[in-house]
């Protein structure tokens, strides 16, 4: 007889997967809170070191997105250096990164978001995985999953210059050109990776958007919150993830500011509350007016759908095309030539994330095809003379704005470090989308496990990146759900072992 | 068709404890690499990365950290039938080593024949640093003898 060993990662790991529901006096839901990892010490590992060093030691900090540690602190060294990268240089970084957005995006769509839609919110834990997707749409697209992943590691792999993390960023460019076999390759893989995309979309429409029921949870107001969106675009107010202006759009879409990455200091604040250790970003010319959405409240949400609704539109054709059906389902107005009303139905991020799939797809692409992308002027050598000593440098990460920044030493040894990841933008609205979850499911006869199953969904749909060791599968996350009285008392306590 | 071994490190080596498994997979490597063709790869994120890392080969071990609540330093091997999960064999962006490995039977993917996960408890993983714990550092070699040992058990019976 065998024994079955369970070694449970997260048992020793407190504060982790553990959700805070505050019930006020007269028993309705005041606040709640995820408990969110982080790990300690890393400005003060970094001090003292060089800067160049970082983005080798930054793309280390998260096993999930590698990738946008590493060019979001290469465009931070472009600063510190005073050394601004030459257009090819510009164009292999992008090129990485969109590689990158097809692999995350698709692997985040099949075994995180789309099993809920797919096999469905309530089904059994063990058939709400990716394993059951495939079951439901046909065994072929676990080979077609796979196959995506394969073709774009490969690239990764050779344009960064090392498996998973890469290594190819440097002040003022990048180490490596490619060559015209290369190319190709990339040319080949981009062409499928938007056949693929394709696919997904159409398959989304199909068991999604043609079945009343999740048509439903996509378009009900139980995830709907009012607040600031915020993303990153281009010349013309498009979307894009590799660089640009930050801009924020007001709840009903009117533009509130537009700044350079450089400037967040000025637009974001923090606020700690006294019930939970979190920091929650804000807009600081809004203001903090509590887990509350609407005009007066800074909060703001960084996601796939965000960017989309601070976006005029895309900026390549098929994506753009379907960024049109997603608004226009919606019944939202257009408010300028090219953008819509915004939607603030949270679960509408899951099909954000699917367009963006096609427009990194296609992205990939165009860049693939431009002539000067096998050039190989990769790098301007940094000039002593235009040394800087501070950089900032920002991506839009998967998981919303990554914005790195240093400070350094006349001999560019690290004194300052700051961070801001993609996830701690969307504390405050992924609290508030917990919170309604709870508001809607805490009086309900549910079962234990659906009420912890759609719970999850509220944090599942921003695709929150956990730097270490917690669970984020559907339905196997270990999870403790707390109610707690209006002194922090516990109520009653909703638990589900890994 | 799978041909050779590979031994997968995983964790972060920036991580304190947490990287002693890549340690290990290289020390291991270290001491076998006169006498066979050794594969050393390093992970950071367990799931479909883990999975797709094996791929191909005929063997493969796996070292990770492990938070077990046994004390620092203890040493386990685990085979794939009796095990869920060590501190990184799952991703927190797509799912668990068996779920991916089901993924990859039902592609197609080649699959090794053995597997075999060995973990080390850490004590220290959530703070950045380079070094190890003094208990995890002294289990390093009691663990790499003992994975250099199923290794050539493995080569023998072949």
């Amino acid at each position: 007889m065998t024994t079955r060993i369970t070694i449970d990662p997260i048992t020793r790991l407190e504060g982790h997967g553990r959700i805070d529901i505050f019930l006020n006096d007269q028993g309705a839901v005041e606040n709640a809170c995820f408990q969110i990892p982080e790990l300690r010490g890393f400005e003060q590992f970094c001090v003292g070191r060089m800067a160049e060093e970082m983005p080798v030691i930054t793309n280390r900090i998260c096993g999930v997105c590698p990738e946008a540690h590493h060019i979001a602190a290469s465009k931070a060294l472009d600063g510190v250096f005073g050394a601004e990268p030459t257009p090819a240089a510009k164009k292999l970084r992008e090129l990485l990164y969109m590689t990158f957005f097809v692999t995350d995006h698709t692997t985040h769509f099949y075994a995180l978001g789309g099993p809920d839609f797919i096999v469905g919110p309530d089904a059994p834990p063990s058939e709400r995985n990716i394993l059951g997707v495939a079951r439901k749409v046909g065994l072929e697209v676990a080979g077609d999953v796979i196959a995506c992943r394969k073709r774009n590691h490969e690239i990764i792999t050779f344009l960064g210059g090392k498996s998973i993390h890469p290594v190819a960023g440097v002040p003022g460019g990048w180490s490596r050109a490619i060559t015209t076999e290369e190319r190709t390759q990339i040319e080949d893989a981009a062409r499928k990776n938007i056949e693929f995309a394709r696919f997904s979309l159409a398959l989304f429409e199909k068991i999604v958007l043609k079945n009343p029921a999740y048509l439903e949870m996509v378009t009900s107001d139980t995830y709907l919150h009012r607040t600031y969106s915020m993303g990153t675009v281009d010349a013309y107010n498009r979307t894009n993830f590799y660089d640009g202006l930050i801009r924020v759009v007001d709840p009903e879409g009117k533009e509130f500011v537009k700044y350079h990455p450089s400037e967040y200091r000025e637009h974001i604040a923090e606020r700690v509350e006294s019930w939970t250790y979190l920091k929650y970003p804000y807009l600081k010319k809004v203001g903090w007016k509590g887990l509350t959405d609407g005009m007066e409240s800074g909060i703001y949400t960084a996601t796939p759908l965000s960017r989309l609704n601070v976006s005029e539109g895309l900026a390549t054709p098929l994506a753009n095309a379907e960024y049109q059906r997603m608004y226009e389902t919606f019944g939202c107005k257009k408010i300028t030539d090219a953008r819509y009303e915004p939607i603030h139905h949270r679960m509408a991020t899951h099909w954000a994330r699917l367009i963006e799939l096609l427009y990194a797809a296609e992205r990939m692409l165009e860049l693939a095809l431009d002539p000067e992308i096998t050039s190989p002027e990769t790098r301007n050598i940094p000039d002593p003379a235009r040394f800087a000593g501070e950089g900032i440098g920002s991506v839009e990460a998967p998981r919303g704005t990554l914005t790195h920044h240093y400070v350094t030493d006349e001999r560019g040894v690290l004194t300052k470090v700051n961070m801001i990841v993609g996830t701690t933008n969307n504390y405050a609205p992924i609290s508030m989308s917990i919170k309604r979850a709870a508001e809607k499911l805490i009086t309900s006869a549910a079962p234990e496990e659906a009420v912890l199953n759609r719970i999850e969904m509220a944090f599942r749909l921003y695709d929150p990146c956990f730097s270490c060791a917690t669970h984020f599968l559907p339905g196997k996350m270990p999870l403790t759900v707390s109610l707690r009285d209006s002194q922090g008392g516990l109520l009653r306590e909703m638990r589900r072992k890994a | 068709m799978t041909a050779g071994t590979v031994i997968i490190g995983m964790g972060n080596p920036l991580l304190s404890d947490d990287g002693v498994g890549i340690a290990v997979a290289h020390a291991v490597a270290e001491c076998l690499r006169h006498r066979m063709d050794l594969t050393v790869t390093e992970l950071h994120t367990g799931g479909i990365r883990l999975m797709e890392a094996m791929a191909g080969f005929k063997r493969a071990v796996v070292v990770d950290a492990m938070l077990s609540g046994a004390a620092p330093g203890t040493v386990r091997r685990f085979d794939p039938k009796d095990f869920v999960t060590t501190k990184n064999t799952f991703s927190s962006h797509d799912t668990d080593f068996a779920t991916a490995y089901d993924l990859g039977r039902m592609a197609g993917v080649p699959l090794p024949e053995q597997v075999s996960f060995w973990g080390i408890e850490a004590r220290e993983f959530d703070c950045f640093g380079e070094r190890f714990t003094t208990e995890v550092a002294a289990a390093l070699p009691g663990a790499v003898h003992r994975i250099v040992a199923e290794i050539k058990e493995w080569e023998a019976a072949a």
